[in-house]
């Protein structure tokens, strides 16, 4: 007796090849494989091989291959002064540049928050420096600042024969102000984001609950912005400690080493002179320690919001 | 029957449903007189600041097209002739003519409108100069690293979202820690890796660094975007009978539409810009422009006019992206900073 | 102690109304709903009293003082709104206080008044928790403590139960309208639920498309509704309006019966049709099932309830009107039946002006009907 069934009324899609249907764990690793695979190539080797150069002593202009030496490139970098000072350059900038990026893009935020004629318009326009190159952006600002034909000493504030020159006297905070022009605008989308998610109606009830404006703005505006306020703190922070393009193009790490980041320094240990090679591996991972140890702060920041 | 009066009152926002248009609500603090310059004030002080934000790059552009004695005047020339002079020293490789040359060269009847222009300077046009090789290079670097970025960062992205891959935490995890390297940790190893391979000063060996470095952006960026998508329509599909494959292409890709762009665009951004390894990685054949373009030197020091010239050259298609991609790079950037 | 007034309040947005001028006084203590649809303009009415909005017209008048162009934080008043408002990085004890802060009052003042609040909604175990671990009826708990914490003239509410789930929503109803009663409070509660407002109003404001309807006690818009809209939107369900031809005292309806109006009503009705149509609007409860009643038709449905039975029956093939009646009866599906219509709660309406239509006899007798039926409607 034939046992009919009825077919399900869904339209399956025309039959082209069904043979060469993939299962779900072959696309997994067909999927997955090129990026592991970049992964590996460019980011694990080069950390792992940097690790083992890291204590050996090597240049790489010269003939001889690595030659194992221990620990003794981290006890001469970290009883060198001048790496110390490039470490005191580096925290000192990143520490200008973040509280200047705060407090502009913060500033920016609250300007820009409420919707005015061309707001979005001015919001884009204000976005441009952050997408420029850093480097050649940089150089540019060379000229901004030179004491004769730049701009920045003839500003209305101050005599341009008695303007600070600052690629000379104060080359850092030169290069904190061309950063801090550069990415509060960052700063600004962040906080931007968070103000523009606090609901009217929080506001409307503070209104009605008899609070002033500067009351508005400690209770209700600046705890809503502060987890974003602080994203982009810890994110700008890294990426501080990191820095290399913007300094290079403004001073090359001048005068002297007043600007001499740790990646500065690293550059020239690996490229100039002596080409310490496996040096230079020591100090690249000194930094990245340091490096990790604040991405930690932000990390674990990061899930304590999620988690709220 | 019911009392049908029809009226196109506007509502509130207050009373809006879904898809109803919402109107901004007057309020009376808005209304009086005092309080209602709050808004014009912001205008005025916005458009100051933005201003004030874009002076350099304005400096750029008028920089890029001022003759090259007025590009380094002294006092800096607010009006100026313009002049071709900038994207002259920047296009071509000129020699500098001694008195007797000068004057026959003079003396041509057959110059082109640059060669005029480069007279004026006492100059002669030898031919291109690099600056041409260069931006192409990075053109087809930052184009080809996009391109592979965004397309092999979307098949992990979606794989990482649907499913409970081994250690997929560990790898993601790994994945954005790579962000926090700073470049000269992975030059070292990798000059050396290239230079072994012979990878170095090469397009591929460029093209496939950025897009490691872009990867680790696009996976995470993209991975969020997908974690939105309800799998249920997926779901619905494969119990149609369509592949997974095609359950993909057809209803994950159209509305991570906007994701893939956004992420596209950052990664064009950071490709087109980057220094450091262009810097570290090539010489003459793969050098992409930002290594170059700051030490544009002329005969007779800096020449900030070309220099300015290819500033400015370099930033337009950025700007351009920027305007044009607007609403992705903002959806973009919260979204990454916080989903990350 | 606090009275509300609106003369002529309009809201306009360019050329288009959100409100049209409107007239309403809120007597001291009174709990006046605001009712309509999405859109209507009750919630632009009442921001405009409560000064988060600006009018475009007329003037609003807080205890006899013209307020039109005070602030919100400057008229007394207590705005409880939807989402509940609550400041979601202070606790609760924090949020009832916030108003005393900002007015600067003393800290043990502040003290004495957040714990009667508190003891009188029963939240003390909350004190220290945030809003976003309270249930959605907590919150507005809360909310109401923030409000009520300043002694407000007047109390309005922007639809406060409209964000909760329907189990707490009854609970809450009954708590907003012993609260109200228990501060002798000026109320003005904004609603697009006709159950809530007819159950917690002492009058209420109907309104639909930027247009007050009627404004009445629960009683009057329910049994002498002043137009069409009104007579369809109160009421679960609504009135039932049929239209058909006027002539000689009956109403033709669908399926041809015909309806002889009720005499107190002909010579108001002869003098009235100018189309030669009229609208009969009556309540389920107001058809009484009769074997010689003047209304035919079939049974096409009949809904169960508890002590009665609700008939839907079918007029004409395309008309469908709810009949109540005992439960005595079996009644089949596609059986004919006649009934009758009381004539003390039938109502008529004029098809093109929607509005209702009065017989000839005095207001007061009018008023008399109305009560009676109270009674009626009891089940």
């Amino acid at each position: 007796m034939a046992i009919t069934t009825t077919v399900a009324a869904t339209q399956p899609p025309p039959p082209r090849a069904r043979r060469f249907e993939l299962g779900d764990s072959t696309i997994q690793k067909l999927f997955i494989l090129p990026t592991l695979v970049f992964l590996i190539v460019w980011n694990i080797f080069p950390l792992l091989y940097s690790l083992y150069l890291s204590f050996t002593k090597y240049s790489h202009s010269g003939k001889l291959p690595p030659i194992w030496i221990g620990t003794q490139n981290y006890a001469v970098l970290l009883s060198d002064p001048k790496v110390w000072h490039a470490f005191a350059v580096t925290g000192m900038y990143a520490l200008l540049s973040v509280s200047g990026q705060a407090l502009v893009g913060f500033g920016l935020a609250l300007l820009l928050r409420a919707k005015f004629k061309a707001s979005g318009l001015l919001t884009t326009l204000i976005l441009i420096p952050m997408m420029l190159s850093p480097v050649i952006v940089g150089v540019f600002w060379k000229l901004i600042f030179d004491p004769l034909m730049g701009i920045f000493s003839y500003l209305k504030f101050w005599d341009p024969a008695t303007a600070p020159i600052m690629l000379r006297d104060h080359a850092l905070l030169g290069v904190v102000i061309v950063d801090v022009w550069m990415w509060s605008p960052f700063v600004m989308l962040l906080c931007l984001s968070g103000l523009k998610a606090i609901p009217d109606y929080l506001y409307e009830a503070a209104l009605v609950d008899r609070a002033g404006p500067w009351r508005q703005f400690w209770k209700i505006t600046l705890p809503q912005v502060a987890p974003l306020l602080l994203l982009a703190v810890l994110f700008r922070t890294i990426e501080a400690l990191k820095a290399f393009d913007v300094v290079m193009g403004v001073t090359g790490g001048g005068p002297g080493n007043t600007t001499e980041m740790v990646s500065i320094q690293l550059y020239r240990l690996v490229f100039q002179g002596q080409a310490q090679t496996g040096r230079a591996s020591a100090l690249a991972y000194i930094m990245l320690i340091v490096i990790l140890a604040v991405s930690n702060v932000y990390v674990w920041y990061l899930n304590r919001i999620k988690e709220a | 029957m019911t009392a049908s009066v029809s009226s196109t009152a506007q509502r509130s926002f207050a009373e809006t449903g879904p898809g109803t248009p919402v109107v901004e609500s007057v309020r009376v603090d808005q209304v009086t007189p005092g309080a209602r310059t709050g808004l014009t004030v912001r205008l005025i002080a916005a458009i100051v600041v933005a201003f004030i934000m874009l002076i350099p790059v304005i400096w750029i552009g008028m920089t890029a097209i001022k003759s090259r004695p007025d590009a380094t005047a002294v006092p800096p020339k607010v009006i100026f002739q313009p002049s071709w002079d900038g994207f002259i020293g920047l296009f071509t490789n000129r020699t500098q003519l001694s008195s007797g040359a000068l004057a026959t060269q003079k003396k041509r009847t057959d110059l082109s409108y640059w060669e005029k222009i480069a007279l004026i300077r006492g100059m002669r046009i030898l031919g291109p100069s690099k600056f041409v090789g260069q931006l192409r290079n990075s053109l087809i670097i930052s184009l080809a690293s996009t391109f592979l970025a965004v397309a092999l960062g979307l098949l992990s992205a979606y794989a990482f979202s649907r499913w409970d891959i081994k250690g997929k935490g560990d790898w993601l995890f790994f994945i954005l820690s790579t962000r926090m390297l700073p470049a000269v940790v992975v030059t070292i190893p990798i000059f050396l890796m290239y230079r072994a391979l012979g990878m170095y000063d090469t397009h591929i060996g460029m093209i496939l660094l950025y897009t490691a470095f872009n990867l680790s952006f696009s996976v995470w960026l993209l991975k969020g975007f997908i974690d939105e998508i309800p799998k249920e329509y997926e779901e619905a599909a494969l119990v149609d009978g369509y592949s997974r494959l095609q359950a993909f292409g057809k209803i994950v890709l159209p509305q991570a539409a906007t994701g893939i762009v956004a992420t596209a665009v950052f990664c064009l951004i950071f490709a087109w810009n980057e220094f450091a390894f262009s810097l570290m990685l090539t010489s003459a054949r793969a050098r992409t422009a930002p290594p170059s373009i700051a030490t544009i030197q002329g005969v007779g020091g800096i020449e900030w006019g070309s220099i300015a010239a290819g500033t400015l050259l370099f930033l337009i298609p950025v700007v351009i992206v920027t305007f044009a991609l607007r609403n992705y790079l903002l959806r973009g950037v919260t979204f990454g900073a916080i989903r990350q | 102690m606090a009275t509300i007034e609106l003369k002529q309040v309009e809201k306009k947005f360019g050329e288009n109304y959100a409100v049209r001028p409107v007239d309403l006084t809120v007597n001291d203590g009174e709990f006046v709903a605001l009712l309509g649809p999405s859109g209507c303009g009750k919630t632009t009415t009442l921001r405009m009293i409560s000064g988060l909005e600006a009018v475009t017209g007329g003037r609003i008048y807080l205890n006899g003082k013209d307020v039109t162009w005070l602030k919100a934080s400057e008229r007394d008043i207590a705005f409880v709104f939807q989402f509940f408002a609550l400041y979601p990085q202070m606790t609760v004890r924090q949020n009832i206080a916030f108003p005393l802060e900002s007015q600067g009052e003393k800290q043990d003042v502040i003290s004495k008044r957040v714990d009667e609040v508190v003891d009188m909604l029963r939240i003390r175990p909350m004190l220290k928790l945030k809003p976003h671990m309270l249930s959605g009826g907590d919150k507005q708990r809360v909310a109401l403590a923030r409000s009520l914490v300043r002694r407000p003239a007047c109390f309005l509410m922007d639809e406060p139960l409209g964000a909760l789930d329907a189990e707490f929503r009854e609970a809450m109803r009954a708590e907003i309208k012993r609260l109200h009663i228990a501060q002798h409070a000026t109320t003005v509660y904004v609603t697009h639920d006709q159950v809530e407002a007819m159950a917690m109003g002492d009058r209420i404001v109907v309104m639909s498309n930027a247009i007050v309807q009627q404004i009445g006690t629960p009683a009057e818009v329910y049994h002498d509704p002043a137009n069409l809209f009104v007579a369809n939107f109160i009421g679960s369900p609504g009135m039932q309006l049929v239209k058909g031809p006027y002539a000689d005292g009956a109403v033709q309806l669908p399926g041809g019966s015909l309806y002889p109006v009720p005499a107190a009503w002909r010579p108001s009705l002869d003098g009235a049709t100018g189309s030669g149509e009229l609208v009969i609007g009556f309540r389920a409860e107001a058809a009484d099932v009769a074997e010689d009643g003047p209304i035919a038709g079939r049974v096409f449905n009949t809904d169960l309830h508890g002590s009665y039975v609700v008939l839907h029956v079918d007029l004409a093939g395309d008309q469908l009107v709810q009949v109540r009646a005992r439960r005595d009866h079996e009644y089949g599906i596609g059986m004919p039946i006649r009934f009758d219509l009381n004539e003390t709660m039938v109502r008529f309406f004029d098809p093109k002006t929607e509005l209702a239509l009065s017989p000839a006899l005095p207001s007061r007798q009018q008023h008399g009907i109305s009560r009676a039926q109270d009674a009626e409607v009891s089940a």
